[in-house]
């Protein structure tokens, strides 16, 4: 063996692999957008709010799983679980509008401020690409938000089933495609919303307000519009409130009735408030393609 | 001829303002200079080049690929470096570089090996786990340009990539642009500094308020037989001498500029010097520098 070191210059090493092209630019995209909501890969300040608030939404679903195990027979045993799933739902809606009103700016925010736009413009990627594999990040981490406690009391309370997890998880499991279901509900409510503002404001905690403003400001003015029967017809303006809108389409997937519910003052079936939902989301995102086109 | 980027009757114009007028070019694969003011239209050039832009007028092609038709094929084989601020200050240059190249197509296990490679290439290997907003501002470019060939691009645009540099990270960042070559990388550099382009390019594109003032091999403007002298004094006894011996000869005050067809120009005039008695002052080659050339043709 040699007892004389050698270093060697290996040059440039031209790239010869696999280019995924678009598909691959999108993936990287949707995978950049999770990780930098919940500030994986970032700077430990960065992932203080998103965990506290993931923390924040799955501490009373062990509470209550916690509950339901040291009360004698337990408060679900033999009762369907579907009000338990509907009444979390709307206790962790608020929850996931803030989570939505961090999420949303996160994304789109700082590679208009950081210029990083300018770079992704020269990608193969069109901004319909971009702002798509961005929306699919804030589905992602929205819907997981929404889910998670959810998952959690469908698990705790098959665990802590008389007859066996087992046989809890399948007593439980028709609550399943609801939770689903839901999750979409308050994500087509909360999500186009946040994307408008986002893909318009310039600071994070800015469009945060806005968002929330707008959530809170909509829903005051068709509570006080609604109930007070300020003008004939005036009951539609009940469909402008997307926290109400999402939370009777909670109760009402899970078959459940809501209480004091605005839709049900106005007379609007669960079905119509999810339709308009529909419509204002698809509006929203539409308007912000428009909005990307003249960026990128 | 093999074309990195052609124009043909290329307009663009923001508003009402033209930033653009009627640009037809031909830019052959190599390392290219564009060069102009302010406001002179390179920036929009290259944007239009790589898609982010649209002409109002005309057609343009890079790598003989269409702008319009195929932009996605031509961002599969390009790379930009952008003048302003790109980057994202809360990330790593590691994880900033396995990004671009992902958004560049690459698969992830390929995107870190090169984004290890590329952050070598530029200085950065020690810096790579550090995040970007610490960056100083020559560091900052260095990422800039890493960020720009990470994907190997078979041609990298760079917009101003000397902006905000020191004397000294200025040289190290034309020294890295001008070994881009040598990796197969052609280069398109846009710069307001005209030596910058002449130490790393051998193609100029010369732009002033959207129109095209030159385009040509940067030798092209060298002229090997004259020589520029200066003498202390008259210099109207050394200018008759050189014509009586055969040179060319034009004056500017105690300057002249001489040219001979077949003999070294630098010893006739020492030798004529000498038997005149003029005393000189100083002699230079008769090449017009980037910069002479520029007023020049700006001039007309």
């Amino acid at each position: 063996m040699s007892d004389r070191g050698a270093v060697y210059d290996l040059g440039y090493v031209p790239y010869d692999g696999p280019r995924l092209g678009r598909r691959g630019a999108r993936a990287t995209l949707f995978g950049d957008g999770v990780r930098r909501v919940l500030g994986i890969r970032r700077k430990a300040r960065r992932k203080v709010l998103p965990w506290i608030l993931i923390g924040i939404a799955i501490v009373p679903s062990i509470v209550f799983v916690g509950i339901n195990f040291f009360v004698p027979g337990g408060i679900t045993e033999g009762a369907s679980t579907d009000a338990t799933h509907a009444d979390f739902y709307v206790l962790n809606g608020f929850l996931a509008l803030v989570f939505t009103a961090l999420a949303a700016p996160e994304l789109l925010i700082p590679d208009r401020r950081d210029g990083v736009l300018s770079i992704l413009s020269s990608r193969p990627l069109t901004s319909s690409d971009y702002l798509g594999s961005r929306f699919a990040s804030l589905i992602a981490v929205v819907g997981g938000f929404l889910i998670l406690p959810q998952l959690v009391l469908y698990v705790g309370l098959a665990a802590t089933d008389s007859d066996g997890l087992f046989q809890g998880l399948l007593d439980g499991a028709s609550a399943l495609p609801k939770i689903l279901v839901v999750a979409l509900v308050y994500i087509v409510a909360y999500v186009p919303l946040g994307f408008v503002v986002a893909s318009l404001a310039n600071r994070k905690v800015i469009a945060s307000a806005v968002y929330i403003g707008a959530a809170i400001g909509l829903t005051a003015v068709a509570e006080a519009v609604v109930r007070n029967n300020v003008f004939a017809g005036g009951r539609w303006v009940a469909l402008i409130a997307p926290v109400n809108t999402a939370d009777a389409a909670a109760y009402w997937v899970f078959g459940q009735t809501s209480p004091d519910s605005l839709l049900a003052a106005a007379d609007i079936s669960p079905a119509v408030g999810l339709f308009t939902l529909m419509v204002f989301g698809a509006i929203g995102v539409g308007f912000s393609i428009y909005r990307y086109r003249s960026l990128m | 001829m093999e074309t990195a980027f052609a124009t043909n009757a290329l307009g663009h114009a923001y508003g009402k303002i033209a930033a653009l007028h009627s640009l037809s070019v031909e830019v052959p694969r190599g390392r290219t200079g564009l060069v102009g003011a302010n406001g002179a239209g390179k920036s929009t050039l290259i944007k239009i080049l790589l898609g982010i832009l649209r002409q109002t007028t005309g057609s343009a092609t890079v790598l003989d690929l269409d702008t319009q038709r195929e932009t996605i094929p031509i961002r599969n084989v390009v790379g930009y470096m952008p003048e302003g601020n790109c980057l994202p200050l809360d990330q790593t240059a590691a994880d900033f570089m396995v990004y671009a190249a992902g958004t560049a197509g690459l698969p992830a296990d390929a995107g870190r090996q090169r984004a290890s490679d590329v952050l070598t290439l530029v200085g950065l290997a020690e810096e790579r786990f550090r995040y970007l907003g610490d960056f100083s501002t020559g560091m900052k470019q260095r990422a800039k340009l890493a960020q720009a060939i990470v994907h190997d691009p078979q041609l990298v645009f760079l917009d101003e990539p000397t902006a905000g540099l020191d004397p000294s990270g200025r040289e190290e960042m034309l020294d890295l642009i001008a070994r881009l070559g040598t990796f197969g990388i052609d280069v398109v550099v846009s710069s307001h500094v005209l030596r910058d382009i002449e130490r790393t390019c051998d193609w100029v594109v010369m732009l002033d308020e959207g129109t095209l003032l030159h385009s040509g091999p940067l030798g092209g403007h060298l002229d090997d037989r004259t020589v520029r002298v200066q003498v202390n004094g008259d210099a109207g006894p050394l200018h008759a001498d050189l014509v009586r011996a055969g040179a060319t000869v034009t004056a500017d005050g105690t300057r002249l500029s001489v040219a001979h067809a077949d003999l070294d120009v630098y010893d006739m005039i020492r030798d004529v010097a000498a038997a005149n008695g003029t005393s000189i002052r100083n002699l230079d080659d008769g090449a017009a520098s980037l910069e002479e050339m520029f007023l020049r043709r700006g001039a007309r």
